[in-house]
């Protein structure tokens, strides 16, 4: 169809100024400061946003009403995810609330929802996703961590060994939610199964890896025999490819990152307005002005296009676009990136001084350029990762070239 | 000119690819960025001058072999693509270049300790509200007595926290006066360095003058405004970075197609993929492209050429953008292990990232370029400096 995107509607308007006084409200000074400068926070400071949210019913939002959710529209929620993203909120880890959650609450039997859906949606548990491999990253089928039923106690465990790469805060995590390989016999996606780990059990080693800008965001996480209940398995043994699927498609609403953008354009023009070439401001020079001008287009673009999505999934005809998420993770990404490196390109005026140690807490060095300049320099950097995780945007080409131009 | 032959230029290559291709490597880059105060090797640095690499581009008359900025080139994309850490381009190019192109004959004594390696220079130039403009200077060297007291703030500068000398421009007298080059001891009263990693991990300083004493002797040359020279300085600085990335771009591609030729998903290579090749096929385009552009931007500088800013602007046009691509796609084609500290790739991206910036990033060239060629009578932009050498 032509047109897919539903009308705006204007009651939500009350809905946005509740977010945005919330917001204000619950983000105090300490770490307003911390996020300005794009620090890194602690586990504890997350803890108190995510809680905050999860106190307001909010984390879960767009969880339907039976799964303990608000049964957030598309709409809702992304006049949620856009007006935390202005406030420059700390991130919406998606591990949980975005990621296993729906699954829980899909596939899950009911001691399973019992046990995980209040401390996600509470935040008060932290989950990891174990899905890559050091020889499974694009073809995440071939995944070889292997989990076997236990003889000795007649199945009621799973012993899983094998090594999971690029877990992103796995060294913060309670629970993984692991892809597993329970048939080794059967075709690559046929023989996978979706396991819920428990970090605390023994035999697992979690190792960090450093990344680009000098952080810690992701580990490799080893399973030398560790010990699964049998209960902690999802849906059916063997079906796990299904639920990760499933898992992907319902991620589509956060995929294209339109919170992170509203921040990132904002924080381009205030390092423009701030950045001075021959003694006059960049926000003046046609050149930015012509860039900020073309990622405002390109950001326009995307959210149309996010939203003409969730206008033809929530239709009676349910038509799946032809390109769907695949593209928005394109486009999202190189924009997310295109944004940042304009401000980079902004503020190597400064000399491309790179101070990571002053996104540590309790830093008190001097400063160089705007004050957020090793943030954006820090976030420019992780985001490399962007056109690379959650699919790479080659991947992303691939998929649409099978499953829409059918080639 | 130069006084190198092709055969010299030849050698010079092969012994400072076969000791940085010995001694260095993205290991021991790190090592030396994050073990060492200074973030590079003074045991290095000394073997450079014994190699007689320090005075590559001097006058005899200061032990140097008279080479042009083309035989520094030959050094510098050597040290690039092996992730060398020394500030070679600081000193050499720029603070021994400001001297050698200024310097009054005694000043130039200053270019016999550098040849022997003992004395580290660089050039602070940029200030916070200058950006890329070359000609935006608030700095002020105000006479006193004698000399000069010296206010003023300066950009961070590679090489700068470890300099033995800086170069520092400021206007003379007062904020109308004419821009001079001053001699500063790094470690005069009143200098105050802030020291930090550049991106790439090499270290610099911004720098803060607060009544900083300095004799008439300070002030390199006489007191004409210096502006011109500035630019043509900061021309072959441009230059020299354009060196340097070629050698990492060259680096940051082969490492790449070394991976995809190992790295096996979908039961295959993934160089084997069509995708991968073409963009392999690109990156190396670019390489061989930025080189020949780079090449001909030496001939036109080293020949003193009409048009050679020009040239230099063109080639930092083509380097940054070919920087760009390759540093991007050298992670890109990476996966997971490209955003690694581990593996070099992100590595030569970072440090094409800041080689793509220094000296004003492509897109400031061009407006250079742009402003030029609407002075220029139609014709003259497509031939002037141009030729090959
Ligand atoms: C910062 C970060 C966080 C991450 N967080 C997590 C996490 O929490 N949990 C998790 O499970 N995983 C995570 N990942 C892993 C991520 O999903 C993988 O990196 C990704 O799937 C790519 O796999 P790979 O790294 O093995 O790259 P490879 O698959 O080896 O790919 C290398 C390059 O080849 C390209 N390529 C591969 N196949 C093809 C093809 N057929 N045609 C054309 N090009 C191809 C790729 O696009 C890529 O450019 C994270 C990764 C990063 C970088």
């Amino acid at each position: 169809m032509f047109i897919n995107a539903l009308a705006r509607d204007p009651s939500l308007e009350s809905f946005r100024q509740e977010v945005r006084d919330f917001c204000a409200a619950r983000i105090g000074p300490e770490l307003r400061k911390k996020l300005d400068l794009g620090q890194h926070l602690t586990k504890e400071e997350y803890d108190g946003w995510l809680q905050a949210l999860g106190e307001k019913g909010w984390l879960g939002g767009n969880w339907p009403r039976e799964a303990g959710g608000q049964g957030w529209s598309a709409e809702e929620a992304a006049i949620f995810r856009e007006e935390t993203g202005r406030a420059g909120a700390p991130w919406l880890v998606p591990f949980g609330v975005t990621m296993v959650g729906p699954v829980i609450y899909t596939f899950g039997t009911p001691e399973q929802k019992a046990q995980h859906l209040p401390g996600i949606l509470k935040n008060t548990t932290w989950w990891c996703q174990g899905y890559s491999e050091p020889g499974s990253g694009s073809d995440l089928a071939s995944l070889r961590t292997r989990a076997v039923k236990g003889v000795d106690d007649d199945g009621a465990h799973y012993r899983v060994t094998g090594q999971k790469i690029w877990t992103t805060l796995a060294h913060w995590a309670d629970w993984c939610f692991c892809l597993v390989r329970t048939d080794p016999e059967a075709k690559p996606q046929k023989g996978i199964s979706f396991l819920l780990i428990d970090m605390k059990s023994p035999g697992i080693t979690v190792r960090p890896i450093i990344t680009l800008d000098m952080g810690h965001h992701v580990n490799e996480v080893f399973f030398d025999d560790v010990r699964v209940p049998a209960e902690n398995l999802i849906g059916e043994e063997n079906k796990g490819w299904d639920y990760a699927k499933f898992l992907l498609a319902n991620e589509r609403v956060g995929v294209a990152e339109l919170g992170s953008m509203v921040r990132y354009l904002d924080q381009l023009k205030g390092v423009l307005a701030k950045t001075m070439e021959g003694g006059k401001p960049l926000s003046e020079s046609p050149e930015f002005q012509r860039r900020v001008a073309e990622l405002e287009v390109q950001f326009a673009t995307l959210e149309a296009l996010v939203a003409d999505q969730h206008a033809a999934h929530q239709s009676a005809a349910d038509q799946p676009s032809l390109i769907g998420a695949a593209a928005l993770k394109i486009r999202g990404s190189e924009l997310q990136q295109a944004i940042l490196q304009a401000m980079t390109d902004a503020l190597a005026r400064h000399g491309l001084a790179y101070q990571a140690d002053a996104l540590m807490a309790g830093w008190n060095g001097e400063l160089m350029g705007p004050a957020e300049m090793a943030g954006i320099l820090a976030e420019h950097l992780h985001r490399r990762a962007a056109t690379i995780y959650g699919g790479s945007s080659e991947i992303q080409r691939n998929i649409i070239a099978k499953g829409a131009l059918g080639l | 000119m130069t006084a190198f032959s092709t055969e010299e230029r030849q050698l010079l290559s092969e012994s400072a690819e076969a000791w940085f291709a010995d001694r260095y490597g993205p290991e021991h880059s790190k090592k030396l960025s994050r073990d060492t105060e200074d973030g590079f090797g003074r045991e290095e640095w000394k073997t450079y001058a014994e190699m007689g690499w320090l005075g590559l581009a001097l006058p005899e008359a200061a032990g140097g072999s008279d080479g042009g900025l083309t035989e520094l080139s030959i050094l510098l994309a050597t040290a690039g693509k092996h992730l060398a850490m020394e500030p070679l381009l600081p000193t050499l190019v720029l603070g021994a270049g400001a001297v050698a192109q200024l310097g009054t004959p005694a000043q130039q004594e200053i270019l016999g300790k550098v040849a022997e390696g003992a004395c580290l220079m660089a050039l602070l130039h940029a200030e916070p509200a200058s950006g890329f403009a070359r000609d935006h200077v608030e700095a002020i060297a105000a006479r006193s007595g004698d000399g000069f007291k010296l206010d003023g703030a300066k950009t961070f500068a590679i090489g700068a926290h470890a300099a033995d000398l800086l170069v520092v421009s400021a206007r003379i007298g007062d904020a109308s006066g004419p821009v001079g080059l001053f001699l500063v001891p790094g470690k005069a009263e009143g200098v105050s360095l802030n020291v930090s990693p550049a991106m790439d991990g090499r270290k610099g300083a911004a720098a803060t003058f607060s009544g900083v004493s300095l004799g008439a002797d300070a002030l390199l040359g006489g007191e004409e405004d210096r502006l011109a020279a500035i630019d043509a300085l900061l021309d072959r600085g441009t230059l020299a970075a354009c060196a340097e990335a070629v050698g990492a771009m060259h680096a940051a591609a082969a490492t790449t197609l070394d991976y995809l030729k190992q790295r096996k998903q979908f039961g295959r290579a993934l160089s084997e993929f069509q995708v991968i090749q073409h963009r392999l096929v690109d990156m190396n385009i670019l390489c061989e492209e930025t080189r020949a552009a780079v090449h001909a931007a030496l001939t036109a500088v080293d020949e003193a050429r009409p048009g050679a800013a020009l040239a230099v602007a063109r080639a930092k046009v083509q380097c940054a953008r070919a920087s760009r691509f390759i540093g991007g796609q050298a992670v890109q084609l990476h996966g997971g292990m490209g955003m690694t500290d581990e593996l070099s790739a992100s590595h030569f991206y970072k440090r094409l990232s800041v080689l793509e910036a220094q000296f004003g990033d492509g897109e400031w060239h061009l407006r250079r370029l742009i402003a030029a060629g609407a002075q220029a009578p139609a014709s003259a932009a497509s031939t002037t400096g141009m030729a090959a050498g």
